[in-house]
C-alpha cells in the first residue's frame, strides 16, 4: 500500500507545490497550447472530459488550444467543438485499448506539420498510458517546444509490466519541463516511478461542472433503498468486489435494490449473480450510459459505491456527492483526499469491509440521521471547478514558457544520466536519430513552404472576433 | 437573375424570322428549337404551334424575333418589336446579328414595360438590365443522347435539375424536326435536319421481319416453360440437383434473356431499351462463339494432336483403351482419354493415401486411426474405380450428345464441363466432405471441452459462456476426452487439410469456369460498342466551352456533350447474373476452412431457398 | 486577365491565370510547371543504362530492346494518363461551375456541376501524406435536405496550390457566388 496517502506527507508536499508559488504580478501572455492524447471524443472517460473542460475553460481564458487525438472510426481530419476548439484526428494505427502504435517516428511528419503551421509554444500531453502523448513529448523537446504532462493514473511498482512502463514513463518525463498530476497520491505515485524532482511536479485534481449534476430527491423512491454504481465494468474497477456485496446485501435487507451504469467485459460476472440469486427485480443493470444521462440515473439513488481497486483520482464520487447521494468507496490511491471525512465512508477493498461500511451508510439512511441532498450538493460545488482548474493550470503555462528548453546535448546527459547506462544510452540514439529525422524534414520541406494556419481560438481567433463583434 | 439562352448551331445562319422553343419551368432560361422565316402569315404559325404542341406534349411558344442582316434589308427594328404585339408574351426577346461580329445581340423587352429599353444590353451594365448568356448546342446530339444521373444516383434523388430539362426538352420536341427544309409548306423553319435515310430499307425490312419473329420465339418459349413446369421436374430430389447443375442455372438463366428479347412490348424507356440490345448483342455473340468452337472441335487433325498429346498423361490404364483407337471417330478418343484421365486421378489417389498411411514428411502419426481412416478411404477408391469401370461404355455416348450443347453457345459449353468436372472428382468431394465432418466434430468437441477445463459451459439460450461448477466425475471424464481428442487431432488434421487441398483445387477451376461464363453472360457489349463509336450517346454530362470575347457582347459558351467513362457505362449497364461463385470474403473462407465447415462453389443453401 | 506566380505545398513554381469573361463568368487556370528536360534525361539515361549493364551481363540484346519500349510506354502513360498541365476552374453565375484538368498530351477530363446543386465553395483543410494541407472544394448540395452536404468535389487536386493562392480564387468566386 505504497499509495496509501500519510497525513504528514501531505503537509509538506504542499508547500513544495510549485503551482501554489505565486508568480510575478505581469499579465500572463497568452498561449497556443496543444493537447495531444489517444483519448479523447468520441472516446468515453475522465481523460477525455478532462480535456475537452480544460480546454474550453482556456479558450475562454483567451489561449489558443488545438486537440490531438486518432482517429476514431470514421471520425478523421479536422474537425471543430463548440467554441473552436479544434480538433486533428490524425490517421495512426490504434495497437491496443485505443492506444496507437509506437515507433518514436512515424508520428513525426504530422505533428510537426501541425505544431509548425499552428504555432504552438506549449505542449501539453495527457495520461501516461497514451503513446501518442509521449511521441509527441519526444518531437517536441527535439523541435525546442516547451513540454507539459499530466497523469491521470496510478501504477504499481511490483510486476514487470509496471517496471517497463516505469522505465518509459522515466525517460519521457525526465526532460519534460512541468508535470500535473491529479492528486497528491498521484503526485508522490509519478515522483517514485519517473525519479523526479518534486519541484516540477504541480497538483491539479480533476473537477466536475456542478451545474451538470444537482440533486432531486423527487426523483428516489424512499420505500426502498438504491445504491448506485455508476463506472465502467472492469477488473480496475473492482466488479469482482461488487459480484460479492450484491448477493450478501440483498440477503440481508429486502429493501435494498441496486442500480448499476456502464458496460465492459465484467458485465458477466454481475448477470450470473443476478441470475444465480434471483434478484433480476433488485439488481438492474443499465448498459453503457451517456454523459448526460449519468445524472438522472444517479439522482434515482441513495447512496453511490464505488468499488475501485486503483484509482488517481475518483470524479465518479464527486459526481455522486454533487447530486445528493452518501458515497462509499474503498480506500485506494487518490480517492481519500477528494472529498472531505464527513461526506464520504471509506472501507478497505474487500466484501466485507465494504459491506460494513454500506450497513453503516445503510442504517444511517434509515434512521434519517444522513445530511439532506441539498446541503451536500451546496458542499460539493465549490470545490472542484474547472475555472479553478483553467486558472491553476494558466499559471504551470506561464512558469513554463519563461522556462528554458534544454538544448540536445543537455537532453543527452540527462537521459545518460537519469535513466541508466543501457535504456539512457538507447534513448539518446532515439532522440538523436530523432533530431536528424527531424533535420531531414526540414530540408524537405522547409517551415517556410507550411501555411499558418487561420486561428479558430486565441488572440487572433476568428471566433472570438465575431463574437465580440 | 441571369438570362440563359440554349441555342441551337444550325441557327446560326438562319434567314431572319421567328425564335420557336420554350422557357424552361423554374429556371430563368429558354431553349430555342427552330427559326420560323419570313414571310408568314400569323395565323398559321399560331396553329401550326398549337398542332405541335399537342403532338409532343410540350409547352411551344413563340419566344422572340431573330434578325439576320443581309445587305439590302434596312430599317427592321420597328417591325420586330411591332411583332410582339401579334404574339403576346411575358417576356419578348429579341435576337440580333449585326454584320462584322461573330456574337450576337440581345434585347430583352418585359410585356409591361411600356418604353423598351434602348440600345445593347451589355452597355450600361447596370443591375435593372438582364445580363443573357448563350449557350450554343448541337441539336442533334443532344437530341440522341441520353444524361446519366451523375455519381450514380438515381434520377429521382437528383431533383429538377436545369440541365435535364434542356435535354429532355430537346428529346421530346423530336417531332418538330421532321420537316424538310424543301418541304412546301406556308411555314418555313430551320432546325436540325436528317441527312437522309440510304440504308433505312434494310433496317425497315428488319423491323418488319422482327415482330412475327417475336411472335414465334415467344411461342416456343411458352411451350420451353410448359414443359419445364410439368410436376415431375418439380419434385425435391430433381429441382435439388437441377439447381445444383450450372448447365440447367445456365439454362434457365437465356431463357429469361429470351423472353426479355421477345416480349413483343416496345421498349419504353432508355434503360430498357439498352437491356434488351445489350442481351441481344451478348446471346449473339455467345451463339457465334459455341459455333466456333465446335468448328475447331470438329476439324480432325487438331483433335487428333490433342488427343495423342492426352493419352500419354493417361498411361496408368493404357491398357483399358479400345485397339481400334485410330478408327473411331476422332472426338471420341478425346473422350476416352478423359476418361482415362479420371481413372489416373483415382490411381493417384490410391497412391496418395497409400503415403497418408505410412509416415507422411515424418510425421508420426496415431498409427491405429491413421490405418481405419487410410483403408475406409480405400475401399471408397474401389468403388468409384469400379463403378467408372461400369459407366464406361455408356459415358461416351452422354458425352458425345452433350458435347453438341455447345451450338447453343460457348456458355452453355463452358457449364457443361463445369458440371461434368464436378462429377468426376465426386470421390474428391466425397473424401473432403468425410474430412471435414471428422474434422469439425473434433475441433467442436475439443472447444467445448476446453471450456469445461475453465470452469465454463456454453449456454443455449443465452447465446454465452457462463461459468458453471463441475464436480469430480464431469471434470475427469472431461479431461479424459480432451486428451485422447487433442492427440487424435493431428491425424485427422492432416487427413483434412490433404482433401481439403485437393478439393480447393476443383473449386478453383470450377469457380474459374463460372467466372468465364458470368463475364460472357453479364459484360454490356450493346452499350461499350455505343460508347465507343457514338459516344455522345451516353452522357455523364456536359461541359462548355467558351466561344468568343467581344467587348460589349453578351457571353458566349459552346454546349459539348460529356461522353460517359468506359468503366462507367460497363458498370451500369451490366446485365444482372446469378452469380454461381461465392461471394464470402477471404477471412471469412479461412475462418470456415479452419473451423472445417463445407465450401461450396456456388452460394449457400440460404439464398437459393430465398429465391424459392 | 493577369497571370501570377505562386507556389504549391511544395516549393514548386505555379502560376495561376484569372480570365473575367464577363462579370458573371471567370476562369482560373492553375499551371504547374511543364516536364523538364533535365527530367526526362535523366530517367531515360537511369533505364538506359541499366539496360546496358544488364547487356553486359546477360549478352541479350532483348535486354535492351525492352529497354527502349519502356521507355517510350512509360514517357506516353506518363504525359497521357499521370502528369497534368493545368488545371481550369470556370464559375458562371446561375448556370453552374465546370471542374477541367488537362493532361500533358493535350487529354481534357472535365465535370460540369450545376449551381441548383452546389452549396457553397470552401477552403477546407485535411491530412494529405503526412501534412496538413489547405485545399479548395466545392460543397454539394443534398436533394433532399437543403442543409445537408452530400459530397465535397475537392479543386485543383495535382497542382495543390498554397494558402493565398487559393484565397485569391475562393474570393473571386464568391464574388460571382454571391451575385446569385
Amino acid at each position: 500500500m505504497g499509495q496509501r496517502k500519510r497525513p504528514g506527507a501531505r503537509g509538506s508536499l504542499t508547500s513544495a507545490t510549485p503551482g501554489r508559488i505565486a508568480l510575478p504580478a505581469r499579465k500572463s501572455a497568452k498561449h497556443n497550447v496543444c493537447m495531444v492524447s489517444d483519448f479523447f471524443y468520441p472516446n468515453m472517460g475522465g481523460v477525455e472530459s478532462h480535456i475537452y473542460q480544460l480546454s474550453q475553460c482556456l479558450i475562454e481564458k483567451g489561449h489558443k488550444v488545438i486537440v490531438v487525438t486518432h482517429a476514431y472510426g470514421n471520425r478523421k481530419g479536422i474537425r471543430y467543438l463548440s467554441s473552436g476548439l479544434k480538433v486533428y484526428y490524425l490517421p495512426l494505427q490504434v495497437m491496443y485499448n485505443q492506444s496507437t502504435v509506437t515507433t518514436c517516428f512515424h508520428s513525426l511528419p504530422l505533428l510537426r506539420c501541425i505544431f509548425v503551421r499552428e504555432r504552438i509554444t506549449v505542449v501539453h500531453a495527457h495520461s501516461s498510458f497514451s503513446a501518442m502523448a509521449h511521441d509527441s513529448l519526444f518531437h517536441a523537446k527535439a523541435m525546442g517546444l516547451n513540454t507539459v504532462f499530466t497523469d491521470h493514473s496510478l501504477f504499481g511498482f511490483a510486476d514487470v509490466s509496471s517496471v517497463l512502463t516505469n522505465k518509459l514513463l522515466t525517460i519521457s518525463l525526465c526532460d519534460t519541463n512541468h508535470i500535473i498530476c491529479v492528486s497528491y497520491t498521484s503526485k508522490e505515485n509519478t515522483v517514485l516511478r519517473a525519479a523526479l524532482d518534486p519541484e516540477i511536479v504541480s497538483v491539479i485534481p480533476n473537477a466536475v461542472d456542478p451545474g451538470d449534476f444537482t440533486p432531486d430527491p423527487s426523483k428516489r423512491d424512499d420505500g426502498k433503498i438504491t445504491i448506485v454504481v455508476v463506472s465502467r465494468l472492469v477488473y480496475r474497477k473492482g466488479i469482482d468486489l461488487l459480484g460479492g456485496i450484491i448477493p450478501e446485501l440483498c440477503l440481508k435487507y429486502p429493501d435494498l435494490h441496486f442500480l448499476i451504469g456502464g458496460e465492459g467485459p465484467k458485465r458477466i460476472v454481475l448477470e450470473e449473480v443476478r441470475e444465480k440469486y434471483q434478484l433480476h427485480d433488485r439488481v438492474r443493470l443499465l448498459g453503457a450510459l451517456e454523459h448526460k444521462d449519468v445524472r438522472n440515473v444517479l439522482v434515482q439513488g441513495h447512496i453511490f459505491l464505488n468499488t475501485s481497486l486503483t484509482e488517481a483520482f475518483c470524479m465518479a464520487i464527486v459526481e455522486g456527492a454533487s447530486c445528493g447521494l452518501q458515497v462509499v468507496s474503498t480506500r485506494v490511491g487518490g480517492i481519500p483526499e477528494v472529498l472531505p471525512e464527513d461526506l464520504i465512508t471509506l472501507c478497505e477493498p474487500t466484501v466485507g469491509s465494504l459491506c460494513e461500511g454500506l450497513e453503516l451508510v445503510i442504517g444511517r439512511q434509515r434512521a434519517g440521521t444522513a445530511p439532506p441532498p441539498a446541503a451536500v450538493h451546496s458542499r460539493v460545488r465549490t470545490l472542484y471547478t474547472w475555472r479553478n482548474v483553467a486558472e491553476r493550470t494558466e499559471k504551470v503555462y506561464d512558469r513554463v514558457a519563461t522556462a528554458a528548453v534544454l538544448p540536445l546535448d543537455q537532453r543527452l546527459r540527462r537521459l545518460r544520466a537519469r535513466c541508466g547506462p543501457v535504456a539512457g544510452s538507447i534513448f539518446a540514439l532515439m532522440a538523436v536519430l530523432d533530431f536528424l529525422f527531424l533535420l531531414l524534414l526540414r530540408w524537405l520541406v522547409p517551415d517556410s513552404l507550411i501555411d499558418v494556419a487561420v486561428d479558430a481560438t486565441g488572440p487572433n481567433g476568428l471566433w472570438t472576433q465575431t463574437w465580440k463583434g | 437573375m441571369v438570362l440563359k439562352i440554349f441555342f441551337p448551331q444550325c441557327c446560326n445562319r438562319a434567314d431572319s424570322g421567328l425564335l420557336v422553343g420554350r422557357w424552361v419551368p423554374g429556371f430563368d432560361s429558354v431553349v430555342v428549337l427552330a427559326v420560323i422565316h419570313y414571310p408568314f402569315i400569323p395565323g398559321q404559325v399560331k396553329k401550326y404551334l398549337s398542332e405541335m404542341q399537342s403532338a409532343i406534349q410540350l409547352e411551344l411558344t413563340v419566344l422572340g424575333s431573330w434578325s439576320m442582316p443581309k445587305d439590302g434589308q434596312e430599317g427592321m427594328d420597328s417591325f420586330l418589336k411591332d411583332l410582339s404585339t401579334i404574339f403576346p408574351q411575358g417576356r419578348w426577346l429579341q435576337l440580333s446579328r449585326e454584320l462584322g461580329k461573330r456574337g450576337f445581340a440581345c434585347q430583352v423587352i418585359g410585356r409591361d414595360a411600356a418604353v423598351p429599353p434602348r440600345g445593347q444590353p451589355k452597355e450600361g451594365g447596370d443591375d435593372e438590365k438582364e445580363k443573357v448568356i448563350f449557350i450554343h448546342y448541337d441539336q442533334r446530339k443532344v437530341m440522341l443522347s441520353h444524361l446519366h444521373p451523375a455519381h450514380g444516383q438515381e434520377p429521382a434523388a437528383e431533383g429538377v435539375s436545369e440541365l435535364r430539362l434542356v435535354f429532355q426538352t430537346v428529346a421530346q420536341s423530336q417531332p418538330l424536326f421532321f420537316l424538310d427544309k424543301y418541304d412546301d409548306g406556308p411555314i418555313k423553319l430551320t432546325h436540325w435536319q436528317s441527312e437522309g435515310r440510304e440504308a433505312s430499307i434494310l433496317v425497315e425490312l428488319i423491323k418488319q421481319a422482327s415482330v412475327p419473329m417475336c411472335l414465334v420465339l415467344t411461342w416456343l418459349l411458352s411451350l420451353w416453360t410448359q414443359l419445364r413446369s410439368i410436376r415431375v421436374l418439380n419434385m425435391w430430389p430433381v429441382r435439388f440437383v437441377s439447381s445444383k447443375l450450372s448447365t440447367c442455372v445456365q439454362l434457365s438463366h437465356r431463357t429469361e434473356h429470351l423472353q426479355t428479347i421477345s416480349s413483343p412490348r416496345r421498349a419504353q424507356q432508355h434503360a430498357d431499351f439498352m437491356r434488351k440490345a445489350n442481351i441481344f448483342v451478348s446471346f449473339l455473340v455467345d451463339i457465334a462463339l459455341g459455333l466456333l468452337l465446335i468448328s475447331w472441335l470438329y476439324r480432325e487433325n487438331r483433335i487428333g494432336r490433342l488427343a495423342n498429346t492426352l493419352v500419354p498423361v493417361a498411361d496408368v490404364s493404357v491398357h483399358t483403351l479400345p485397339p481400334a483407337l485410330s478408327k473411331k471417330p476422332v472426338c471420341l478418343c478425346v473422350l476416352y482419354s478423359a476418361r482415362d484421365i479420371v481413372l489416373h486421378v483415382a490411381k493417384e489417389l490410391q497412391e496418395l493415401l497409400q503415403w497418408l498411411m505410412g509416415a507422411p514428411a515424418g510425421l508420426k502419426m496415431n498409427r491405429a486411426l491413421d490405418q481405419v481412416l487410410g483403408r475406409f478411404f480405400l475401399y471408397h477408391i474401389h468403388l468409384w474405380i469400379s463403378y467408372i469401370h461400369l459407366l464406361s461404355p455408356f459415358i461416351e455416348m452422354i458425352l458425345w450428345y452433350v458435347g453438341l450443347s455447345a451450338c447453343l453457345g460457348l456458355t452453355f459449353a463452358l457449364s457443361v464441363v463445369s458440371d461434368i468436372v464436378a462429377l468426376l472428382t465426386f470421390h474428391i468431394y466425397c473424401f473432403y466432405v468425410y474430412g471435414a465432418r471428422i474434422y469439425c466434430l473434433k475441433i467442436y468437441g475439443l472447444s467445448s471441452l476446453w471450456r469445461l477445463f475453465r470452469g465454463k459451459k456454453w449456454n443455449v439460450l443465452r447465446q454465452r459462456v457462463d461459468s458453471c461448477s463441475y464436480d469430480l466425475d464431469q471434470l475427469f471424464i472431461g479431461t479424459l476426452l480432451f486428451t485422447i481428442l487433442l492427440f487424435l487431432l493431428p491425424t485427422t488434421a492432416l487427413y483434412y487439410l490433404v482433401f481439403t487441398l485437393l478439393r480447393l483445387g476443383v473449386v478453383l477451376l470450377q469457380g474459374f469456369i463460372h467466372l468465364m461464363i458470368d463475364i460472357i453472360n453479364s459484360f454490356p457489349l450493346f452499350a461499350g460498342g455505343l460508347r465507343l463509336f457514338r459516344p455522345y450517346r451516353l452522357a455523364e454530362g456536359v461541359k462548355f466551352k467558351v466561344l468568343c470575347e467581344e467587348p460589349g457582347m453578351s457571353l458566349h459558351l459552346m454546349m459539348e456533350i460529356n461522353p460517359l467513362k468506359l468503366s462507367t457505362a460497363v458498370q451500369q449497364y451490366r446485365i444482372p447474373t446469378y452469380s454461381c461463385y461465392p461471394k464470402d470474403s477471404w477471412a471469412a473462407l479461412c475462418k470456415k476452412l479452419f473451423v472445417g465447415d463445407l465450401i461450396y462453389p456456388w452460394t449457400p443453401l440460404h439464398k437459393g431457398s430465398k429465391e424459392d | 486577365m493577369s497571370e501570377e506566380k505562386f507556389t504549391d505545398i511544395n516549393g514548386k513554381p505555379i502560376s495561376l491565370e484569372c480570365r473575367s469573361h464577363s462579370s458573371f463568368c471567370r476562369e482560373f487556370v492553375v499551371s504547374a510547371p511543364k516536364v523538364s528536360l533535365r527530367a526526362v534525361m535523366v530517367c531515360t539515361c537511369a533505364v538506359w543504362l541499366s539496360a546496358y549493364a544488364a547487356f553486359f551481363v546477360t549478352k541479350n540484346t532483348a535486354v535492351l530492346s525492352s529497354a527502349i519500349v519502356t521507355t517510350l510506354v512509360g514517357m506516353m502513360v506518363h504525359i497521357h494518363l499521370i502528369k497534368i498541365d493545368h488545371e481550369r476552374l470556370l464559375i458562371v453565375g446561375s448556370l453552374g461551375v465546370q471542374v477541367s484538368s488537362c493532361f500533358a498530351s493535350g487529354r481534357e477530363s472535365a465535370t460540369f456541376i450545376e449551381m441548383s446543386s452546389i452549396k457553397d465553395i470552401v477552403i477546407n483543410e485535411a491530412i494529405h501524406m503526412q501534412r496538413v494541407i489547405y485545399y479548395l472544394c466545392i460543397l454539394l448540395k443534398e436533394p433532399s435536405d437543403p442543409n445537408g452536404v452530400s459530397g465535397v468535389v475537392p479543386l485543383f487536386q495535382s497542382s495543390k496550390p498554397r494558402l493565398n493562392c487559393l484565397v485569391k480564387i475562393y474570393k473571386s468566386c464568391q464574388e460571382i457566388l454571391g451575385q446569385c
